[in-house]
């Protein structure tokens, strides 16, 4: 039986080839346990604990012992009684011979070892003390040389405060960018655009778009709702003209931005024109709504109904207004149905309200008097 | 009011908790403040629904009403259900989509009623151009079931519709159908994505996680707070904290510095070989690939995913 390959048994270095036996023991379990590899002998003659017990299997460990007897001269045995059960006073056993072994064989290494870490350092040392001398010999080679050179320095000193203010001057310039509408930064991917909406000189919501640049371009993540058809749009020109991508998304972006815009501000700034709810819907792209001309309610109300099929303006393609008043025959009602409606058309519905407003205190002027 | 209006109003104000109650019922708009402030909210929760179910006798409280109180619970209980989520296409190409809420509501009911007559159909508008839709089912002898009623959230000109889970799916075909023609859509198909958490499914569809983009405005908190925790443990030292760093910078371009949306388990079917440095194991060396099913599942799925990383080494 060859001797197996077991962690806990490391290689000796034998001076001799040494057989060992081993004695069974007088009680214990019946299998055999394998011949391990010899024993040596160092220097001073004892035998060196480069042995290993081991039995067969670590279930064994602790519950044999085992006597070995050196085959090559000498007479020197070394019985190991293994009184302790268990494999943790056997692991034990292994390091503290382990370390006794480790000890006796290290000492003639470390010396040489020593010797060359204490060379280098000192070579270090050397080369150290040179470069000290280098760079101080240089400083003061400089010092001479600019010794009667002092506007030189706050003349550097003011070229710094140049090149520092133009850097911020630079990132203000990039930031103010998004001004634009259109503005992007690298990143480690491609380039990240930023869509800032904006409708009649206000500044409305930022869209971003993270594109990686790789054949085929695609976009890693974005801001874009959901129900702005950038699918389609993406589909269509951004592998062939991202140029023409971008301004066509920034087109649908800034119209919503400006159809929502003119939502909100009717239903905050004229609540007191409506009769009743706002309808709308996510686009933006279809306001239906029943209004009055003056908000003391005593006329009856109209009902609007806008729709904006096209999704890059912002205004309506199609305006339809009903009055639901009684004399809804009479001509002047019909007057104004057709003005409202061509209105609505033309204008945002900030100043279509704003001229009602505005008509109706004209009215009140005249018959004040 | 009918006996089984008034049991259903009872019913639905007994689910609501105490603390919540007069929020429901102010959100309901359906009892007037002044009668509300005549009852006495610190009484025993039995004796304050039947004072509250007397008040809606009194103002005549329809099957409509009582539905709509439902909605509004569940709003407030939205976890208490599972959602699915359904996707609805279009034929490229088509004219653009003039979503009018009104007529989307009467077509997606007129449908409901033409397979179906018995059958209760309530809608309540919700924030950002949403609808919710409760719908109980009866069958063609059957009144309505008030109690296991199917509710649909849907976001007006969007391609997504989420819906609460249904035990008789008899009637999903039926409610697809609906969706899809009311909504100007072609086609419908579920998704395979399902939660308690109705945001998170929204996040996830609507594509909203994530939102953080680089731009010149923005500033670097992110290296602060890096530095702090490195402070806290002294003996991480200047390699390790490299590899540190590195790992936040990914896990932060990975998943965002907002908190995830919340996803409770996720299941990946795996088609691969196995690796073996044995020669000779039962699964090495087989010609064809193993298929398995990988099932992830926590409590908060992507948080413990995000957190995964920087925990390590």
């Amino acid at each position: 039986m060859e001797p197996a390959t077991d962690p806990f048994v490391t290689p000796s270095t034998g001076l001799g080839s040494a057989a060992l036996r081993q004695r069974p023991p007088s009680s214990g379990p019946t299998e055999r346990p394998a011949l391990l590899p010899g024993a040596c002998r160092d220097e001073g003659g004892a035998l060196s604990a480069a042995m290993f017990l081991y039995g067969g299997g670590a279930k064994h460990a602790g519950s044999d012992w085992f006597g070995f007897e050196g085959v090559d001269g000498g007479n020197s045995t070394l019985v190991c009684v293994s009184e302790r059960r268990g494999v943790l006073a056997h692991l034990e056993r292994l390091e503290t011979q382990m370390s006794r072994s480790c000890k006796n064989l290290e000492d003639p290494p470390r010396e040489t070892a020593e010797s060359d870490l204490g060379t280098k350092i000192h070579k270090l040392r050397c080369l150290r003390d040179k470069l000290r001398a280098e760079v101080k010999q240089r400083q003061a080679r400089i010092k001479a040389s600019t010794a009667n050179a002092e506007p030189d320095q706050t003349l550097e000193i003011s070229e710094q405060e140049a090149v520092g203010g133009k850097e911020e001057n630079m990132k203000a310039i990039l930031q103010a960018y998004r001004f634009t509408g259109l503005s992007g930064k690298r990143t480690s991917r491609g380039v990240c655009v930023c869509i800032s909406t904006a409708f009649e000189g206000n500044l409305l919501d930022s869209y971003f778009v993270d594109l990686v640049i790789q054949k085929p371009l695609r976009i890693h993540h974005h801001s874009v709702p959901v129900f702005i058809p950038l699918e389609e749009i993406s589909a269509k020109y951004l592998q062939t003209n991202i140029q023409h991508f971008l301004f066509c998304l920034c087109e649908y972006l800034n119209a919503y931005a400006g159809r929502k815009y003119q939502a909100d501000q009717l239903q905050r700034d004229f609540a007191a024109f409506l009769a009743g709810p706002l309808q709308r819907n996510s686009l933006c792209n279809l306001l239906s709504f029943t209004y009055k001309v003056e908000p003391q309610g005593r006329s009856f109300p109209f009902c609007a109904r806008l729709l904006y099929k096209d999704l890059t303006t912002t205004l309506p393609t199609d305006v339809t207004i009903t009055y639901q008043g009684t004399d809804a025959s009479s001509t002047s009602w019909e007057e104004q149905r057709a003005s409202h409606e061509n209105l609505f058309f033309t204008k945002p519905l900030y100043q279509v309200f704003t001229s009602f407003a505005r008509n109706g205190e004209r009215l009140d002027m005249s018959l004040v008097s | 009011m009918d006996e089984t209006v008034a049991e259903f109003i009872k019913r639905t104000i007994l689910k609501i908790p105490m603390t919540e109650m007069m929020t429901i019922l102010k959100a309901w708009d359906f009892l007037p403040e002044n009668q509300l402030q005549t009852v006495n909210f610190r009484q025993r929760k039995e004796s304050l629904v039947q004072d509250l179910v007397l008040l809606c006798e009194s103002k005549r409280a329809s099957l409509r009403d009582a539905a709509l109180l439902d909605i509004i619970y569940t709003q407030f209980h939205q976890h208490q259900k599972v959602w699915d989520v359904f996707q609805m296409s279009k034929e490229p190409g088509e004219d653009v989509d003039l979503f009018d809420m009104e007529r989307f509501k009467s077509s997606f009911e007129k449908i409901l009623r033409r397979a179906l007559k018995n059958v209760t159909v309530s809608f309540r508008d919700a924030e950002e151009n949403a609808v919710w839709i409760r719908i109980a089912w009866g069958t063609q002898y059957r009144k309505p079931n008030q109690y296991k009623p199917v509710y649909v959230v849907y976001y007006s000109q969007t391609p997504y519709a989420f819906t609460s889970f249904c035990h008789l799916k008899s009637n999903t075909p039926l409610l697809s159908q609906a969706l899809t023609v009311a909504s100007n859509h072609h086609k419908i198909v579920k998704m395979d994505l399902r939660s308690r958490y109705l945001d998170s499914l929204k996040a996830i569809v609507f594509k909203q996680y994530n939102q953080k983009f680089e731009t010149h405005n923005s500033t670097m908190p992110l290296q602060e707070t890096l530095e702090l925790d490195m402070h806290m443990d002294s003996r991480i030292i200047h390699e390790n904290k490299i590899e540190k760093e590195r790992v936040q910078r990914v896990t932060q371009e990975t998943f965002g510095d907002y908190p995830q949306p919340r996803l409770e388990f996720a299941q990946y079917k795996l088609e691969t070989k196995f690796r073996s440095d044995f020669h000779g194991g039962i699964l090495a060396e087989r010609k064809e690939p193993l298929r398995c099913l990988i099932k992830f599942s926590s409590p908060h799925l992507l948080e413990a995913l995000k957190s995964l990383a920087p925990a390590g080494k």
